[in-house]
């Protein structure tokens, strides 16, 4: 665990799904502390790179280090262990268990194998549920929840498991301005507690406020990588989300 | 000539095992419930063929009856008991249509008595015999009618209007309702096509077994293993899987014993299950 | 919370003081109720808690049976030794066989396990040591006091695991596991070793109550001691009294075990079919069991039923 390695480093990742190439040759860091935005069209391969980080699929090829080890071939549960926590573009509640009990999970196992203690992991909770603002439904059935609570329970959830990167799929898909505007300050908070994002959003305008640096994936391709304002200019860019119609 | 005969045998058989997985097999894909009382159908449609066979009329013309008989009965049980738990868990729908299957068992043996039935017309025992393998007509004209049943399925499955209904049914509610289809009405007719198929088949299983209430949870085993194999999207490949499991229990009891034939049936499910990625399995 | 534990001392008492209160017909059917319920509870441990059904754990009752008889009958040894062999052997098939089938889910494990039990049945009936299709004749023991009080402990101890589980951290990794699967690895549950863990602690139970009954009824053959008939009515008394709770499934096999007493008396077809009506009113209006009624019933009235089926119906 060299302190001069990058909290989270992709080398040469390619995915085929029968035949069809879904992700190819992609290669880029997370430095510690960081946000960095993914954003790409529909079918770019953004939720596949989330499953190959987050260990949901393996990769055909390439490398994936977390503090400098491979991880490549461990399962989704050891790297939530080692400190990787992912959100899902559909939320995945535990449906039956109460808004509580589904943050307690998080607590009890997550990074470091978790807390043992059940009545402290409860408690742990409830400060993850104030933080995000859910603290009022604590009690209720996590199938009860709207749209937006349920991307809050996502995150307190995955908040609790005190994950050292945060992977956020389109948490911010379908919220209302307003919505979205607490949803960056929130992930702000979430990057000021020390944890490392990296937000795949489809839509451009709330990623370029929020992201550090901006990665761009087209075709399963990492077309562009840098400052968000110069990657947004990048005319490939422009391109991918606009069309051939003005290249 | 014995292994020729045992393959000839494990073939007309593997047909009709087809056509009992064909219901099943239909009913999982759209309804995505493992019906456990589809072995009950199987036995409703025998004794329905065996009493008009006893009262005169010929088998193969008591079908299309047994048939239109079980499409009722299925029709009415979706729309008014399966329905109301449709949507329940899995454990609760398989539990639901187990006890659907204890009742329609011991109803018919009280109906029906626990005696074992025939239906053996006159041509029962008449075979042809070609190359030295020796043909059983009954079980021949059994094992067409699968096929024919199955590329009938296809056939509606593919080109009928109902057809094209069913399928955006069992890819998705809510875009059933909005090609204007009531999703309520299409589960109640699949599933009187699931036991329309099932009494067909218990009808041909007359002709060649001995008809029991009790004959029920074997054969929707049986038929639960071949639409494994088979799969949820093709008939003809679910009468395929049939062949598969009707060749594999002939040359099981050939060269193991006829204590191991259910056993074999089993075993293969067992290893492809383990043995196929678990991810492919998961019903769309 | 602790309170309500004491309430349960006068009730195990009475269950206790049953073999000087009662007659031989009473102790005989608690024995056989005290064992069922035994096997509902086990179920419950994989099946209730992550919702991997199991129509197999007869395997695991036979195992059990079959460890006691041949330990017992072939080698001469004292009736634990063989309880142990039993509990043994399960843990092994369980232990390896856990592996690849609990990959699989839904109704393709069910099948699978399904598949297990039928296939050590026929093994059985072609092993020399164990009688082959006749089977073997255990030393007879005529002491159904100690039988049942065997059972009862053996519930007891049943129900008592299954209520640390339901506090303990790998109790929730088996709820979280049942509600959504993929969601729990992603949050750091090591849901291969959980389910393995909950498959030999309920493989253990279940074979333990396999030798108590095969030492019990004196005679085991392959088609009553793999019999899949046990399988069907351990899910059914679990789903009916309450699954993934701690003492539904006992209830239900109690309730259940009544019922089908008093009307195995009258005509069997009768019973049968009357059991059939009862799962199928059972999963219409008491989905989460007979457990779940009290507090469903206090909150909604007589609009529980209603809302259970509201709920499930298209």
């Amino acid at each position: 665990m060299s302190e001069t390695a990058p909290l989270f480093e992709a080398r040469g990742l390619t995915k085929r799904f029968q035949g069809l190439v879904a992700l190819s040759e992609v290669s880029f860091r997370l430095e510690r502390g960081a946000i960095m935005g993914l954003i790409g069209p529909n079918g770019a391969g953004k939720s596949t790179l989330v499953s190959l980080i987050g260990g949901a699929l393996a990769p055909d090829a390439g490398e994936i280090r977390f503090e400098g080890a491979r991880i490549d071939h461990l399962p989704p549960f050891r790297r939530a262990h080692l400190g990787i926590g992912r959100t899902y573009q559909l939320t995945k509640p535990f449906p039956g268990l109460s808004v509580l009990d589904n943050v307690t999970l998080g607590a009890l196992f997550g990074a470091g194998g978790g807390e043992r203690d059940r009545a402290k992991a409860r408690e742990q909770a409830r400060e993850w549920l104030d933080f995000v603002g859910l603290a009022p439904q604590a009690a209720q059935h996590a199938d009860h929840l709207g749209g937006p609570d349920r991307k809050r329970l996502e995150f307190a959830k995955v908040l609790a498991m005190r994950p050292k990167l945060l992977l956020l799929d389109e948490v911010m898909a379908g919220l209302t301005p307003a919505e979205t505007d607490s949803a960056v300050a929130l992930i702000r908070r979430i990057r000021d507690r020390g944890m490392t994002v990296l937000v795949i959003e489809h839509v451009v305008s709330a990623i370029r406020r929020l992201s550090d640096r901006l990665l761009v994936l087209n075709h399963g391709q990492l077309i562009a990588e840098g400052e968000p304002a110069a990657v947004l200019r990048d005319p490939r860019v422009v391109e991918a989300y606009l069309g051939r119609r003005r290249a | 000539m014995l292994f020729a005969q045992i393959l000839v045998d494990g073939v007309l058989l593997g047909g009709l095992y087809g056509l009992m997985a064909l219901g099943m097999a239909l009913v999982w894909g759209v309804l995505n419930i493992v019906n456990l009382a589809h072995g009950a159908f199987i036995m409703l449609g025998g004794y329905v063929v065996y009493f008009l066979f006893v009262a005169g009329l010929d088998p193969f013309a008591a079908l299309p009856i047994a048939m239109l008989a079980l499409f009722a009965l299925g029709y009415v049980i979706q729309r008014g008991l399966l329905n109301l738990i449709v949507r329940s868990a899995l454990l609760n729908t398989l539990l639901f249509t187990f006890g659907l299957n204890v009742v329609l068992t011991y109803l018919a043996q009280l109906l029906f008595s626990a005696d074992f039935r025939t239906i053996n017309p006159s041509y029962a025992g008449a075979n042809v015999t070609l190359a030295g393998v020796t043909v059983p007509l009954a079980w021949l004209a059994a094992f067409l009618v699968a096929v024919l049943l199955a590329g009938l399925l296809q056939l509606l499955l593919d080109r009928s209007r109902l057809g094209r209904a069913i399928r955006a049914t069992a890819q998705n509610l809510d875009a059933a309702r909005l090609y204007g289809v009531d999703p309520r009405q299409i589960y109640a007719v699949t599933f009187g096509i699931g036991a329309a198929l099932a009494g067909t088949a218990g009808g041909l299983y007359g002709l060649v077994a001995q008809i029991t209430p009790y004959i029920g949870a074997t054969l929707t085993a049986k038929s639960f293993v071949i639409a494994i194999i088979g799969g949820l999207e093709n008939p003809l490949l679910v009468i395929l899987g049939g062949i598969v499991i009707g060749l594999a229990e002939a040359l099981a009891s050939l060269y193991l014993g006829p204590t191991y034939s259910d056993v074999i049936s089993f075993g293969l499910l067992v290893l492809i299950l383990v043995l196929r990625p678990a991810r492919s399995l998961k019903l769309a | 919370m602790k309170w309500r534990w004491l309430a349960l001392a006068p009730v195990l008492a009475v269950l206790a003081g049953v073999p000087w209160l009662g007659d031989a017909v009473l102790i005989q059917f608690g024995i056989n109720a005290l064992l069922i319920a035994t096997l509902a509870q086990s179920w419950n441990i994989l099946g209730g808690f992550t919702g991997y059904v199991s129509f197999g754990n007869s395997a695991f009752y036979g195992l059990g049976a079959y460890g006691t008889a041949i330990a017992m009958a072939q080698w001469h040894q004292p009736f634990w030794l063989g309880l142990a062999l039993g509990a043994v052997l399960a843990v092994v098939v369980a232990a390896v066989l856990g592996g690849p089938i609990l990959r699989l889910r839904g109704p393709y494990f069910a099948i699978v396990t399904l598949g297990i039990s039928a296939a050590l049945s026929a093994l059985f009936a072609n092993l020399d040591i164990a009688g082959k299709n006749i089977g073997l004749i255990l030393p007879l023991t005529r002491d159904d006091a100690m039988f049942y009080e065997l059972s009862l402990g053996l519930l007891a101890a049943a129900t008592v695991a299954v209520a640390w589980i339901a506090r303990s951290r790998f109790g929730i990794a088996l709820i979280a596991i049942r509600e959504n699967e993929d969601a729990a690895a992603a949050v750091g549950v090591d849901a291969t070793r959980y389910k393995l863990a909950a498959l030999i602690l309920a493989a253990v139970f279940t074979a333990l109550a396999g030798g108590i009954h095969a030492y019990w009824i004196t005679f085991i053959d392959p088609a009553g001691s793999f019999d899949t008939t046990l399988d069907v009515r351990m899910v059914i008394m679990t789903m009916f009294g309450g699954p993934g709770t701690v003492f539904g499934p006992v209830i239900g096999a109690f309730v259940l075990s009544a019922i089908y007493e008093v009307l195995a008396n009258g005509i069997s077809t009768a019973a049968a079919l009357f059991f059939g009506l009862v799962i199928l009113l059972a999963v219409i209006f008491l989905p989460k069991g007979l457990i779940d009624l009290g507090g469903g019933f206090r909150a909604l009235g007589w609009r529980y039923f209603l809302a259970n089926i509201e709920r499930h119906r298209l």
